[in-house]
């Protein structure tokens, strides 16, 4: 053998065993890579709730080697306009999270992003162990099927400082709206701002706006405002609810407010700048973390209707899922009673899960708990009940209502003429 | 010989074909799509989008609630930026090209905010405007003047964001007439000197005619940048209090992004890709006229 054909020949060697390690090499990564299960959900504010889904996800992935469950964590914004963008593309998720009902949930629903999840219910028997009012949306989108299964279930209400209240010679929880007003009015007296909010997020003074539609319209005119059935400057209420707006906005904000976001005016109640905030359930986890829990209070904003205000939040598979069957698998693990009791409190107060059992929990828990046990119906908020175009103009009706640069009867014009329009 | 001439011939656009696939696709399909797209009505995941003819255009001329604001604060904020960015960036420069000490220093740190991303500037003067907590607002209340809300009062907001916007941007006024002053000839500023031009009249007629190019440069890079305003508004107000500082390309950005309207967010591109042409094909006219002058 010459030389040069001792080289080639070896050259062809070291080629072939390269190209075969490379095969092997391919085949042995194609044979170890996960299964990857793609879930978009929010950044959540409270690190226990983070650290949870983590965990959650580990657990899962220890239990079925081979699955990598991977959380996306967005803005809300960013998470709705990842959503568009990813529609119609196999780079969307596996599960994403949104809102129930029609509103924002809806949209997906309707446009073919969500799949029908009939047949897991029926297999896992989620009826049987979820509860009642947080699941009852997945029937609600009216094509026959249910979509998506519920997250969590949540609740708004009215936190106060207990040491202000007591500034203000307020003894007991306000239990009707006038006896609310006059509360604020006592604390403004003692120059203490009844209420923080933060202006720049639309949707957190818009809370305020929903209960005082809830108070001055009752259940069925305000479903029918929201539902667009109803004109809004033809109903004296709506009317009435916008001059409310803008006499709390007036007299009872802690101000500045519209240059400040809800996160500002969380950290300005803690710092008792101001008496009460309009929060949701997982406000408890927040507040734990950077206060006594012992110096707040809670009770349902005073509508004078039998609903809770509130709402659910769900994850939806996609239709576009590469395992459908898996992510089932991963949602009925993460609602499990072993999980949810394990987990309870790391994201709400309370569980989507009817058999979870609550003990050794906070003073606000408790509180919240006894909420979701007096009330059976609940009314969500106003931008989970409008579609996006008109929550945008319902945000600036809004605002300019309670920095009074608009009267309550242009705000309700501008607000029907707006859906008027929509075509 | 012929087909080594036509290969000749042909070489220029082989070279700019890699460039010009980019541009085609980056750039000129997305302006085609967005005309295509404010004639139609589709919410960004329907697979079917409706051809509505006009419909958009009449409905953000007519009915839309926003769009005379974003429009009027986009003529004000442009408006703002051909003013004060330049004239703050002539000055600077005209200072900073005087031999001072720590001159290369001074010059890297007003060009510095420049390099930062606007969303970043936002975040800081977000910092630094906050009613309660911020820089402004510390400043403010030890001097005993009461605390306005700088982005939360709509009278206010679109010229705090034009505060953090002119921050930004009056380092690259600078550097453009710092470029422009080097071609001014220090012979004639000299002769001037030595006929007993005071210093004003040494830049007005010296000075000032040599920058004419550059100063028309700076003025349509400015008008075209303030036009494009937008992560910095985002970043600071998202176009807010009550859409008072809402500008063309937000307003654009949200009709699409947010309310997912993406027919009305079209229209909306549309009217702003027209305002930026009709400035943008000029100021091309204008450099290639003075570009063949100078051959």
């Amino acid at each position: 053998m010459t030389n040069s054909h001792r080289k080639t020949v070896l050259g062809r060697l070291l080629c072939a065993a390269t190209l075969g390690a490379g095969a092997l090499g391919a085949l042995g990564t194609t044979g170890a890579m996960a299964q990857e299960i793609d879930i978009w959900t929010l950044n959540f504010s409270s690190e226990k709730a983070n650290n949870a889904l983590n965990a959650i996800a580990q657990e899962f992935e220890e239990a079925n080697p081979g699955v990598d469950i991977i959380w996306t964590q967005r803005g809300v914004d960013e998470l709705k306009t990842a959503l568009r963008v990813s529609a119609g593309t196999d780079s969307g998720p596996d599960i994403f999270f949104s809102w129930a009902g029609l509103g924002l949930g809806g949209e997906y629903v309707a446009a073919g992003m969500s799949q029908p999840l009939d047949s897991y219910y029926d297999s896992y028997k989620w009826d049987d162990t979820l509860l009642p009012t947080a699941a009852a949306f997945a029937s609600s989108y009216g094509d026959g099927h249910k979509h998506g299964v519920p997250f969590t279930f949540k609740g708004e209400a009215v936190y106060y400082n207990k040491a202000l209240f007591e500034k203000a010679g307020i003894t007991e929880e306000p239990t009707t709206y006038d006896a609310l007003v006059a509360a604020a009015q006592a604390l403004k007296d003692a120059g203490i701002p009844a209420f923080a909010f933060g202006g720049s997020v639309n949707w957190h003074v818009m809370r305020l706006m929903d209960v005082l539609l809830e108070t001055e319209c009752g259940a069925q005119t305000h479903d029918a405002l929201v539902a667009m059935e109803a004109n809004w400057s033809e109903t004296p209420c709506a009317t009435e609810a916008f001059a409310q707006m803008q006499m709390w906005g007036e007299n009872y904000f802690l101000k500045p407010f519209m240059g400040i976001d809800q996160p500002q005016s969380f950290n300005l109640f803690v710092a008792g700048r101001a008496a009460m905030m309009l929060e949701g359930n997982w406000l408890v986890q927040q507040l734990n973390e950077v206060s006594d829990l012992d110096n707040y209070g809670l009770f349902a904003f005073p509508t004078g209707t039998d609903r809770l205000y509130g709402f659910a939040e769900y994850h939806y598979i996609s239709a576009g899922a590469d395992d459908p069957d898996m992510a089932a698998k991963f949602l009925d693990y993460f609602n499990s009673t072993d999980v949810q009791q394990r987990y309870l409190g790391a994201m709400t107060t309370n569980s989507v899960n009817a058999d979870v059992v609550y003990e050794n929990q906070l003073p606000l828990e408790t509180e919240w708990n006894a909420l979701f046990a007096q009330y059976d119906a609940m009314f969500v908020n106003g931008d989970q009940g409008f579609p996006a175009s008109v929550t945008a103009e319902y945000f600036r009706v809004i605002n300019q209502t309670a920095t009074g640069d608009m009267t309550p009867q242009d705000a309700a014009d501008a607000l029907q003429s707006y859906i008027d329009n929509l075509g | 010989m012929t087909r080594l001439f036509d290969r000749m011939a042909n070489a220029p656009w082989l070279f700019l074909a890699p460039a010009l696939a980019v541009y085609a696709v980056f750039a000129i399909w997305p302006m085609i799509d967005v005309t295509l797209v404010s004639f139609q009505r589709w919410n960004g995941i329907d697979p079917t989008r409706d051809f509505v003819g006009l419909a958009n255009y009449t409905y953000i001329f007519t009915q839309d609630p926003v769009f005379w604001t974003a429009f009027r604060n986009t003529l004000i904020w442009t408006a703002l930026s051909l003013v004060f960015p330049p004239l703050a960036g002539l000055l600077l420069a005209l200072a900073l090209n005087q031999p001072l000490f720590g001159r290369a220093t001074l010059r890297a740190v007003f060009y510095l905010p420049v390099i930062i991303a606007p969303i970043a500037v936002a975040t800081m003067w977000r910092w630094m405007y906050d009613p309660f907590f911020g820089l402004f607002a510390q400043l403010l209340t030890n001097l005993g003047i009461g605390i306005p809300d700088f982005l939360g009062d709509p009278d206010l907001a679109l010229y705090s964001v034009f505060i953090a916007y002119f921050w930004q941007q009056v380092g690259f006024s600078m550097v453009l007439f710092l470029a422009g002053l080097q071609s001014v000839d220090a012979s004639l500023v000299e002769a001037s000197q030595i006929d007993g031009a005071g210093r004003w009249n040494r830049f007005k007629h010296v000075t000032l005619p040599a920058i004419t190019p550059t100063m028309t440069i700076v003025l349509v890079l400015s008008l075209i940048q303030s036009l494009k305003a937008f992560d910095i508004v985002y970043g600071l107000t998202g176009g807010g209090p009550s859409q008072s500082t809402q500008m063309l390309a937000l307003w654009a950005f949200s009709q699409s992004m947010q309310v997912f309207d993406f027919g009305r967010g079209g229209a909306i591109s549309v009217v702003l890709l027209v305002i930026t042409v009709g400035v943008v094909i000029p100021y091309l006219r204008w450099s290639q006229r003075r570009e063949e002058q100078l051959k």
